[in-house]
């Protein structure tokens, strides 16, 4: 490639700044990432890149003209963050703009720039500048002079644009109206996608916000029993009184431990209900604390698992119900795997109910 | 009590042998304690000549998981007699660790 002597200035000028520009990259990237983690903000992807000689070149070939100095190529550092979902973008521009400074004369929304009866590449482009406050090297000021780009937008959008990217732009050839058209009937689709996973993410949030709320009033019989509303329900401790009841047999100290695990036993007993297992709760704890009061008593063992409250009602749920050793069995299997032990344990705590009389 | 600790590849091999008890539990915590600071996080635990554990032995073996959970590691505990399953058991031990 050929370039006259004002392109080459820019290009030799480029060639001088590539240590300025790596440091502008890392120092942006560092203070994005930061202000992500503090925000708790997970991203499918936060990438940057120096554009390449290669592509300078390129863009100096294709409109040197429009460039006085280096100064006017905003894009030589760009970083580009892709959300999960398309309102997200928002969120990250938001949070862009109190973090960087922004260069509003230059910045793009290509989202805002569609017509109406268009579709296809959608993103926002903002142009900025490290402010004092962020980073203040004596030694490199033009660290805060220096414009990057920052490309904001969702996965879906990054998959159009990519796929355009590499199909279209990049080609010599223009590209045929019919395959142009079948481009835009993508990005429209991708946009109505895009949209849907936000309000399904809504609806699902707002449905989470109602659950927990019905459980939080003890309205039980209302909720229905699954993972979510399990998880706000073990938040309230329901079986903190017969923990600590167990407890007292030898003055243990509890552990809290994680009760999922019994939520697919849970679904394997039937529960339709959060109700279901509150009920099972005040039915049985009381022959839940008995098993545990034979098998404790005189061992001395003063530490305890929370969880074991809800295996003693499981344990009883099943033999009250006449599941038997089989129940038993399957219930173990679920909580530790398929083992030959699982029967011997079974056998033992159906001998041990038989004993005070649970069955 | 007795403790043997190997490295293999990138676990800790541990092999329990006698009882666990208030007798010898402060010991068996200075034997693991360096376990819960080594470079790999993942313990196997082969208790095939573990006899019993005491609340001391199981609180030891608590802060061991913790330790291992903290670093992303595994704590496996294999081949335990019935016996000593059993005291697993009736604390809700054995929802916290893996036995195998």
């Amino acid at each position: 490639m050929k370039l006259d002597m004002h392109c080459e200035m820019i290009l030799d000028e480029y060639r001088e700044n590539l240590p300025l520009f790596e440091k502008l990259r890392s120092m942006a990237m560092e203070k994005l990432q930061q202000c992500f983690d503090e925000n708790k903000i997970v991203v499918a992807s936060l990438d940057s890149r120096i554009k390449t000689e290669e592509s300078l070149t390129g863009k100096l070939e294709l409109k040197g003209y429009k460039y006085h100095t280096l100064n006017d190529i905003t894009d030589i550092v760009g970083i580009r963050v892709v959300t999960f979902f398309s309102d997200e973008v928002d969120v990250i521009s938001a949070l862009a703009e109190q973090l960087f400074e922004i260069d509003w004369e230059n910045t793009v929304d290509k989202r805002k720039m569609m017509e109406i009866d268009r579709f296809g590449y959608m993103s926002l482009h903002y142009i900025c500048r490290l402010p004092q406050k962020l980073c203040n090297d004596l030694a490199m000021p033009e660290l805060n002079e220096v414009r990057f780009e920052l490309q904001m937008r969702s996965v879906l959008q990054h998959v159009w644009a990519n796929m355009y990217h590499d199909m279209g732009y990049k080609t010599d050839v223009e590209i045929p109206r019919e395959y142009q058209r079948n481009m835009s009937r993508l990005a429209g689709m991708l946009e109505l996608a895009d949209e849907q996973f936000s309000t399904i993410r809504k609806d699902i949030t707002e449905y989470r916000r109602k659950v927990q709320s019905l459980v939080a009033n003890g309205n039980f019989d209302e909720v229905p029993f699954n993972g979510d509303t399990f998880r706000s329900f073990i938040v309230l401790n329901p079986f903190e009184r017969l923990v600590d009841k167990m407890a007292a047999i030898n003055q243990a100290e509890v552990y809290e431990d994680s009760l999922m695990p019994y939520y697919n036993v849970l679904r394997l007993l039937n529960m339709k209900t959060i109700g279901d297992v509150v009920r099972m709760r005040d039915d049985y704890s009381e022959s839940a604390y008995q098993l545990a009061l034979m098998q404790l008593a005189g061992t001395g063992l003063d530490i305890l698992a929370s969880s074991v409250a809800l295996q003693n009602l499981c344990i009883v749920y099943i033999l009250k119900k006449g599941y038997g050793e089989a129940g038993l069995v399957q219930m173990f299997a679920l909580l530790y795997g398929q083992n030959d032990y699982n029967i011997q344990r079974a056998k033992r705590n159906f001998d041990q109910a038989k004993r005070i009389n649970i069955i | 009590m007795d403790i043997k600790i190997s490295q293999q590849e990138n676990k800790t091999m541990v092999v329990l042998n006698g009882r666990i008890d208030t007798s010898n539990a402060d010991q068996f915590q200075q034997d693991v304690a360096p376990l819960m600071e080594g470079e790999n996080p993942d313990i196997d635990i082969d208790c095939t000549d573990m006899s019993y554990t005491s609340s001391q032995g199981l609180r030891i073996f608590l802060m061991l998981q913790k330790s291992v959970m903290a670093r992303k590691g595994k704590l496996v505990m294999r081949n335990m007699n019935p016996q000593v399953k059993e005291v697993f058991d009736i604390t809700g031990f054995s929802n916290i660790i893996t036995i195998v």
